[in-house]
């Protein structure tokens, strides 16, 4: 127990003092009521915002902490989308058929992750070229399931869909309980707890070192004995994992999946959560992922156009003047303000 | 004959169509060291300006060129405005031209809307044996030759090429030397920038006209210039044109043309999984080495 609070407050992340987990308690527990307090449609609305995060949570990981940046990381929420509608489909009526989807989805997202990573990674390749190939992997994946319209395009009893993408997926389910409004809701929010306190744990363990080391300097780390090659690989399999599990919820929220969230406009956002909030912070990410989901969702369900535009231009604005993202040189400029009032009261 | 003409003519409109889509990004990547992301993007403003002015009453060879100075002048501001910041951070240079990118594509779908009317393929065809081949792509793969040809005296024979091999080398030693090393970015930027809306003009009337149209181009630009690697960029992108080119129109013709860019993709994984650098660090090797061999 005491090993695993010492991870947690481990130096990997910002927030460590006690006004940080006294405020970060009370927001966990204003969650935790919010349904209790708004309507079906909201709630509904902010589990989508929520089952977004641990995608931005593998993209933070992925390019913060380890210095590899993926543009295609979405191609890993569709296939994990993908393969959880066509198993549960399939089971349909099976109690065990979503779970039997939900570790489909997981490993499906994870072996096309472990076949691509061990060309790049493995080759040595330059930094520049990985973000360009994730990137025209999900731009075939998005052309290949864009022509999957028709009856032939079937597997089992689950139709592809084509452009209309795959339809009726259904919900999860453990036994014979259904997760659907509020319990998809509390499900959402276990999912992002925890994952951010076991990434949170990964950073700070022997393993986060190595790889932040890695990301400091490839050769110096290689020279002190480690296989970066491997561990390069590891990361970016386990986030592609994370970025499969917010397929998995995504397909879940909303019982379908097009093929234009493998598109390269969906692309584009996790790399923007990312940057918005500060890689090299994952509590930063979450935080940048929920609000500016909120914000492009609130947009574009009022109609309107310009969201791609806004999106875009925060991120030209924050890679101009704000290089480390914007909430962590938020939260940096907060922590001086509190250590210089209460210089006494850090633990 | 006619089946081995066609074959030849396929392939030759391929790696024309590969060098074309990769030309502009090569430029930039090679001189500056910079993914430029919004590669797709300037392709769609050459063919936007194409387009506009062709339908304006503008001859079609005219609008072309006016589209390599209308992408020049956006490119040079693009330099000047947000690029210049990114300079040896090569990743932060590529996710903040994918926000440019954003930005432009989207920008374009609220200010013209989603398509614009096409341009009918100038030049015609003309048929040999069961084939029928089209002039025009003909005359890009002329195009293409004289594009190399250009770019070869442009950096061997002229003072900016001799300043901007120069910088390439050693930034710091050029501009004690005198080079205004600032100057030669936002002119190479500006180049790069140029070709792409060039190359947007030259395949406009074979595509069609949308906000997103730089989509097309992205993952066949891409993996030239990931499989020609960075050493000799004019080289690697002529080399891995050609290979492409040789993967993809045979499997495209027997499979269809999905089955042929999947092809693509294997093709590079492996390609660099062989030769890291890609190949033109690979092609260099072999001739210091057949040199060096010379020598003794």
């Amino acid at each position: 127990m005491k090993t695993i609070i010492g991870l947690i407050a481990g130096g990997g992340d910002i927030g460590r003092t006690r006004v940080f987990w006294i405020g970060f308690g009370v927001i966990v527990l204003l969650f935790l009521l919010y349904p209790t307090q708004t309507s079906a449609f909201r709630v509904s609305n902010v589990s989508f915002y929520l089952l977004n995060i641990p995608l931005g949570l593998g993209m933070a990981l992925l390019w913060g902490y380890c210095g590899v940046l993926s543009f295609g990381h979405v191609a890993y929420f569709g296939i994990a989308g993908y393969t959880y509608g066509v198993i549960a489909g399939n089971m349909s009526g099976h109690p065990l058929g979503p779970l039997a989807g939900v570790a489909g989805g997981l490993l499906a997202s994870a072996f096309v992750a472990g076949i691509f990573g061990y060309f790049v990674f493995y080759a040595r390749v330059q930094k520049w070229i990985i973000p360009i190939l994730t990137l025209v992997l999900t731009l075939l994946l998005e052309t290949f399931l864009g022509q999957t319209a028709g009856y032939q395009w079937r597997i089992g009893s689950v139709l592809l869909g084509g452009y209309n993408g795959m339809t009726g997926i259904p919900w999860f389910q453990l036994g014979g309980f259904v997760f659907e409004g509020y319990s998809f809701y509390y499900l959402c929010l276990l999912v992002v707890l925890a994952c951010y306190f076991s990434l949170r744990m990964l950073v700070n363990s022997n393993f986060g070192q190595v790889i932040v080391a890695i990301r400091e300097d490839e050769v110096r780390t290689e020279l002190l004995g480690y296989d970066i090659r491997a561990r390069q690989l590891v990361v970016f399999v386990l986030s592609a994992m994370l970025a499969g599990l917010s397929g998995l919820l995504y397909v879940q929220w909303g019982n379908y999946i097009t093929p234009s969230q493998v598109g390269l406009l969906q692309a584009a956002l996790p790399v923007i959560w990312a940057a918005v909030g500060g890689t090299t912070s994952l509590l930063a990410v979450v935080i940048s992922a929920f609000t500016l989901n909120w914000v492009t969702y609130t947009l574009s369900s009022q109609g309107n156009q310009y969201a791609m535009v806004i999106i875009g231009t925060l991120l030209v604005v924050t890679m101009l003047f704000f290089p480390r993202g914007i909430v962590v040189m938020v939260a940096e400029r907060l922590g001086r303000l509190t250590t210089r009032r209460t210089a006494s009261s850090k633990p | 004959m006619p089946l081995v003409l066609s074959l030849l003519y396929q392939f030759g409109t391929g790696a024309a169509f590969f060098f074309l889509a990769a030309l502009g990004l090569v430029v930039i990547l090679g001189m500056m060291n910079i993914i430029n992301l919004a590669h797709g993007e300037l392709m769609m403003i050459g063919a936007y300006t194409a387009t506009l002015t062709y339908h304006a009453g503008v001859p079609f060879w005219l609008s072309v060129i006016l589209s390599f100075f209308v992408a020049a002048a956006f490119g040079a501001v693009l330099e000047l405005l947000i690029v210049r910041r990114f300079y040896g951070r090569q990743l932060g240079a590529l996710v903040v031209t994918w926000g440019v990118s954003l930005v432009l594509g989207q920008g374009t779908l609220l200010f013209f809307g989603p398509f614009l009317p096409s341009i009918g393929i100038p030049g015609g065809s003309f048929s040999y044996g069961d084939f029928s081949f089209s002039a025009y792509w003909l005359i890009l793969v002329l195009i293409s030759l004289l594009l190399i040809l250009g770019l070869w005296w442009l950096y061997n024979r002229t003072p900016y090429g001799l300043q901007a091999k120069a910088t390439m080398q050693n930034a710091d030693m050029a501009r004690s030397l005198g080079v205004r090393t600032p100057l030669i970015y936002t002119l190479t930027f500006s180049l790069g920038a140029g070709l792409a809306g060039l190359s947007g003009a030259l395949l406009a009337p074979t595509v069609t006209i949308a906000p997103f149209m730089g989509q097309q181009f992205v993952a066949p630009a891409f993996i030239t210039v990931v499989v020609g690697g960075s050493a000799n960029v004019i080289a690697g992108a002529v080399a891995s044109s050609a290979l492409l080119a040789a993967v993809k129109t045979p499997i495209g013709m027997a499979f269809g043309a999905f089955s042929g860019t999947v092809a693509l993709l294997l093709a590079a994984l492996i390609i660099i999984r062989i030769m890291p650098n890609g190949i033109s660090a690979s092609l260099q090797k072999f001739f210091n080495r057949r040199a060096g061999g010379a020598m003794r």
